[in-house]
């Protein structure tokens, strides 16, 4: 079953079209890589998949549920990371856990919730240090077991290791890595070609809007004759202006 | 409801810090502070004046000096009249400038010259002449005593010679010259009073309309200043969430647009009706220190006085108008970017809440025309701008009126909020929609 179909989607902001109906479908259990060059419209098609903008025409269902129709259930089914995402400040890592854990459970499984995110963001005792005094890394861990302590059936990445270190975009690859196999369905956006590929089952580009390719990374390489993922996008970027 | 909870301890767990409890601590005392500052004035102003004389009518077969002095005298109490009445007895006729020498030696701010001619002239039957000379400095309120008193003591003086005057001419004793001056008799308990069904027969509605407003007077400027504090905190905290990207992961949580757009006004109207309680606290000390002062009208003896009911209504009212401030703040908290945008954004708020400041602090409700009353009750922050008064005359229409108007304003601006929050505005900014564009484009064309 396709936890995600995107038929046909266009996103009009004005008169500019961000998105110019894009189609793909993601499996459950799968990791999904959207990849593109900046302002190629995957943030919008993230914000559109997980309820946060409007759909100006086409459809989105995310677990079976209409994203336009059903928004309230789809936002069960998800977990949305934005890129750059942040944390109430004034918050501890544990008081952010257990705000969010509120929304999904009550009383004792609240705590357990939190106790898991915890254990994910494995921040030892500054998890009750306040976000703002919290590094990017740290930050990133946090939200990290925001995102997964819920047991979402579909998880959303924007970006997920940008700005990071090494070591802390290795154990949150790790991280992914672990979730997905646990039968989380993971969307995520990158540009990380190396991520991408180490991570992804399949993936799809997009440029001006348009689904240029996809499929899986090894299909891709052989498909444009490259050696990685970065010398797919680079002659999938390089082919579109061409054609223009 | 668990979600709206969960919502609001958020929201007020970011609010209520310990610099905003601190800023609400400081203004309490401030209020506190400024009432026994006002009081102490003004029992300072109902003490006997310190009054300097200097009578040159002093010529041995002066007619009147004696009246003079008797009529001043009869304005103290003998037990404390030298304390007060300060007579100077210089050697030689002043100058103007020595006369201020002398009293900034004497340390008097007022003085009243009886000039030598005073006697010879009233009894060649021209008007005795008395000079005034003041040492200005109380600017304030109360700086008007000082002459305000002169004018009374130069009338008694008047008094007091006419008397002697009429008696010396006319042979009139001074029982028929107090008749023959004044054979009307009206004084204060001959004004009577109607007042939520009772009269009164000893004040007049100007000297209430004069009491209401010194004691109401912060109420218009508390209001406002609640106004703006919450309105910068509601709109501050969607630029914060905008800024720090926490607005995006809010909005996937699995949680109604509703819940969150009541959370943060809920959350933030807490937070303005503790501010609200804190400063009335304040005004309630103010206005406490104000009526004890000796010689104000007291309010409660005419049955103008809030019952504990009145005060939960005040309260209420507060409170709703506040949310009205907050869906307003709300809708434009919509359009800000991040959170330097947001400060801005609490401008036209303030406006609307300054007009009715303005309004209210110097006219009531009643004084207004038809077309300003129909303003002043469209702008929702008035009706707890006049509520007190309102309640105080039983005007419980136009109470529960403006509750019922400020309940759906509120209402009206959550679910303007809502459909906000449910729209792109809110993420891509009003540039990026339609309208936006179309004014974008029509501006670069300008």
């Amino acid at each position: 079953m396709d936890a995600l179909r995107v038929e046909n989607v266009h996103k009009i902001y004005g008169n500019i079209e961000a998105v110019k109906g894009i189609n793909f479908s993601v499996k459950e259990g799968e990791i999904f890589g959207l990849i593109g060059p900046n302002g190629a419209g995957k943030t919008t098609a993230l914000r559109m998949i997980s309820t946060l903008i409007t759909i100006t025409s086409g459809k989105i269902t995310v677990c079976g549920y209409d994203v336009a129709a059903q928004g309230d259930d789809v936002r069960k089914s998800i977990s949305y990371l934005p890129e750059d995402a942040g944390a109430y400040k004034d918050l501890t890592g544990r008081t952010y856990l257990r705000f969010i854990a509120g929304f999904f459970t009550d009383g004792e499984e609240t705590e357990k919730m939190t106790q898991r995110g915890m254990d994910i963001a494995n921040l030892g005792d500054r998890i009750d240090s306040k976000v703002n005094t919290y590094s990017k890394g740290m930050m990133r861990r946090l939200l990290i077991a925001r995102a997964i302590m819920t047991s979402p059936r579909f998880a959303i990445m924007d970006e997920v290791t940008s700005g990071l270190d090494v070591m802390n975009a290795h154990d949150i690859r790790e991280l992914i890595r672990e979730i997905a196999g646990s039968g989380v369905t993971v969307l995520l956006s990158s540009h990380n070609m190396y991520e991408v590929e180490s991570l992804c089952d399949r993936v799809a580009m997009i440029n001006k809007g348009e689904i240029i390719m996809q499929g899986t990374p090894a299909e891709l390489k052989a498909k444009y004759d490259a050696k990685n993922l970065e010398e797919v996008f680079i002659k999938g970027v390089k082919s579109v202006e061409q054609s223009v | 409801m668990n979600n709206l909870f969960n919502l609001v301890k958020k929201e007020l767990r970011e609010l209520m810090t310990l610099e905003s409890l601190i800023s609400i601590a400081v203004v309490m005392i401030l209020f506190v502070g400024l009432g026994y500052m006002i009081s102490d004035q003004t029992e300072q102003a109902m003490e006997p004046v310190r009054m300097g004389v200097i009578n040159y009518d002093d010529q041995g077969s002066s007619t009147y000096y004696d009246t003079v002095n008797s009529a001043l005298d009869g304005m103290y109490d003998p037990a404390t009249r030298d304390q007060y009445l300060i007579k100077l007895y210089p050697s030689s006729i002043l100058t103007d400038e020595e006369t201020i020498s002398l009293m900034q030696e004497k340390g008097l701010s007022n003085l009243l010259v009886v000039s030598p001619d005073f006697s010879d002239n009233i009894d060649n039957g021209t008007q005795g002449k008395i000079k005034a000379y003041y040492i200005s400095a109380n600017t304030g309120a109360f700086g008007g005593i000082d002459s305000d008193s002169v004018q009374v003591f130069v009338t008694v003086v008047n008094g007091a010679v006419s008397t002697e005057l009429m008696n010396n001419e006319l042979s009139v004793t001074p029982e028929e010259a107090a008749f023959l001056k004044s054979p009307v008799s009206f004084s204060m308990p001959d004004n009577y009073t109607y007042i939520n069904g009772k009269l009164y027969s000893d004040i007049t509605p100007s000297a209430i309309s004069g009491a209401m407003m010194t004691q109401t007077l912060m109420v218009p400027i508390i209001i406002m200043i609640v106004i703006m504090v919450v309105g910068s905190i509601v709109i501050s905290s969607m630029g914060t969430e905008k800024e720090n990207k926490t607005l995006e992961t809010l909005l996937t949580l699995p949680v109604k647009r509703t819940t969150v757009v009541s959370g943060k006004i809920l959350a933030s109207g807490i937070m303005g009706l503790v501010y609200g309680a804190a400063y009335m606290v304040g005004m309630y000390a103010y206005m406490s220190a104000m009526t004890a002062s000796a010689g104000a009208v007291n309010l409660a003896d005419y049955g103008l006085v809030l019952e504990p009911v009145d005060w939960v209504i005040t309260m209420l009212m507060m409170f709703v108008s506040i949310l009205c401030a907050l869906g307003l703040c709300m809708i434009l908290g919509a359009f800000v970017k991040n959170y330097k945008s947001a400060q801005t954004m609490t401008l036209p708020i303030s406006v609307v809440a300054m007009i009715p400041m303005f309004v209210f602090m110097f006219v009531g409700w009643n004084s207004l025309p038809a077309a300003m009353q129909a303003v002043m009750f469209a702008i929702p922050f008035s009706h707890p701008m006049m509520v007190m008064q309102n309640l105080m005359f039983g005007d419980y229409v136009l109470v529960f009126a403006g509750l019922i108007y400020c309940v759906a304003f509120a209402a009206v601006t959550v679910l303007i909020t809502v459909r906000l929050y449910n729209s792109d505005i809110l993420l891509v900014g009003f540039g990026q929609t339609r309208l936006g564009r179309i004014l974008a484009k029509y501006k670069k064309a300008d």
